[in-house]
């Protein structure tokens, strides 16, 4: 069951590989463009440190792989999810989630996971260089820490997968929903910073209603080794919760789904 | 042209009214990125006793918080929608008619502009609450203000339409607009106050455009500058746009007698 899943991935992914690969020169400049973002975002956290060694204490070194973790936060949900929730808006306003439906397989793996934009992986490499570029910085990361890491990542990318799930499943009563997606891209930038400097109500915003903070703050905390068992264990809970009421969500949205002049 | 805006401006009120929810939501794109830095520096100030160089917590929170209302005053997005204008062909229609086309992005602006102003104004006094802003702004600095935010306003306007012009060749501009757009993250004064940026930051911020798109007019909106000051950056920012309405001109005229509608 989960090998045909990852084969049907797999099929998906390489096809839309094929597809960007015609356009050569837009991917150099894409990859470009990835490169002067991280660079300049680096740059606003070196001008910050400048005037201190700790920020609320997070020294450079960490600083940095909370900014790598902002990236492969945001490269994952840029990656597959934008795009793929875009063409499932797109196919309940013109009726065409029927064909997706009728596929042998589960209706929310085909359509939350079905489109790719190839380009936005060098956001997300690009991520993981800058995580391994700062580590080599800091000292003390052993096999615990890198676990830890692992699952708070993958709890990160889980969260804004449910966040957006939600989010988009509101299509199936307004249609148009392109303004709640907003909410989370205006967010998002928010998380290039450890939510604990942000005011009590942003920081609550970024853990609970729209948990970008979550999502990019306590995998690097976990690599730093801050994060103790207990705060791991919570936020796996947190996100098989989420993971389950947004899944719920759907399930119940698609339920009044109609397909065009129905 | 009073009677054509007139006619314009009333359309487009129209055309916003049936989208107030979205333009509430995408004010909050000018507001994040200054509550984001302003929360990072006090942070910083924190770490270093509350102050650091002319600014302590309170300053940066003015700062930031008048970032955020020149932000959303003075920037206008418009450079995006023409490289899709030219691509899907809608642009051609546009140029048949008596006006030029840069007229319907001036009023798209300002409608966009006016119906954001009271929940921007709304978002801000919470964040003047919640960071303890100071403002040291005399009567002067206000009367000051005016100018350099129009100024502002009509240098990012004209930057934005000259990058965007470019699209007459290349029909893509994305790739430059994103190096407009970090150029401006790094030295407009989002980041850091333009006073804060390290030295040869600094200078660049001042000797190229960036600086004055947002940087001055918050400052002298703060009361951060002393009036001397205040009228040599006013003065640095109608340099640039006097510059940049010329490059415009001119390179609207070579693209425009070029364009052919994708397709044709």
């Amino acid at each position: 069951m989960i090998v045909r899943y990852v084969r049907l991935l797999w099929i998906f992914l390489r096809t839309e590989m094929q597809y960007e690969l015609e356009y050569r020169t837009n991917l150099a400049l894409d990859i470009v463009q990835s490169l002067v973002i991280m660079g300049t975002s680096v740059g606003a956290v070196l001008v910050l440190f400048s005037y201190t060694t700790v920020l609320n204490g997070w020294d450079l070194g960490a600083m940095l792989v909370l900014l790598g973790c902002f990236y492969l936060v945001q490269g994952f949900s840029e990656f597959v999810l934008a795009p793929s929730f875009e063409k499932f808006m797109e196919h309940v306003r013109m009726g065409t989630l029927d064909f997706a439906l009728l596929k042998p397989a589960s209706p929310q793996f085909l359509v939350t996971l079905r489109q790719f934009r190839v380009t936005e992986l060098t956001q997300f490499v690009l991520g993981a260089v800058i995580v391994v570029v700062a580590l080599s910085r800091m000292s003390g990361v052993g096999v615990y820490q890198g676990v830890g890491f692992a699952v708070a990542l993958l709890c990160g990318f889980t969260l804004v997968y449910a966040l957006l799930l939600a989010l988009s499943t509101f299509a199936f009563w307004f249609v148009r929903v392109d303004n709640l997606m907003a909410i989370y891209w205006s967010f998002l930038d928010a998380g290039r910073f450890p939510v604990d400097i942000y005011p009590g109500w942003l920081r609550l915003t970024l853990s609970t209603a729209v948990p970008i903070g979550i999502a990019v703050t306590v995998p690097a905390q976990a690599i730093s080794g801050r994060l103790d068992p207990f705060g791991l264990g919570l936020l796996v809970i947190g996100t098989v919760a989420a993971f389950v009421v947004a899944s719920w969500f759907w399930r119940l949205g698609l339920r009044s789904y109609t397909g065009a002049s129905a | 042209m009073i009677r054509t805006y007139r006619a314009l401006l009333i359309a487009q009120i129209q055309a916003a009214s049936q989208y107030r929810v979205q333009s509430i939501l995408w004010m909050l794109f000018s507001v994040m990125r200054p509550v984001i830095f302003l929360a990072a520096w006090v942070a910083v100030a924190n770490a270093q006793g509350g102050q650091i160089g002319a600014y302590d917590t309170r300053d940066f929170a003015g700062y930031y918080v008048a970032l955020a209302l020149v932000t959303n005053l003075a920037f206008s997005w418009n450079a995006y929608d023409f490289e899709f204008e030219i691509r899907m062909g809608r642009l051609s229609p546009k140029l048949l008619r008596p006006l030029h086309p840069i007229h319907y992005a001036v009023v798209d602006n300002l409608v966009w502009k006016a119906t954001t102003m009271i929940p921007l104004l709304l978002i801000l006094a919470v964040v003047i609450v919640t960071f303890d802003a100071r403002f040291r702004t005399t009567p002067a600095h206000i009367l000051l203000f005016v100018p350099s935010v129009l100024l502002a306003g009509a240098l990012t306007f004209l930057g934005g339409w000259f990058l965007a012009t470019t699209a007459f060749w290349t029909t893509r501009v994305h790739a430059v607009s994103t190096l407009w757009d970090r150029a401006v993250f790094i030295f407009a004064g989002q980041i850091a106050p333009l006073a804060l940026l390290p030295g040869v930051l600094k200078t660049i911020s001042l000797a190229l455009p960036f600086g004055y798109m947002l940087g001055v007019p918050t400052e002298i909106l703060r009361g951060g500058v002393d009036v001397p000051t205040a009228l040599v950056l006013i003065g640095g920012q109608a340099f640039w746009v006097v510059v940049f309405y010329i490059a415009f001109l001119r390179l609207w005229r070579v693209g425009v007698r070029q364009y052919s509608a994708v397709g044709a």
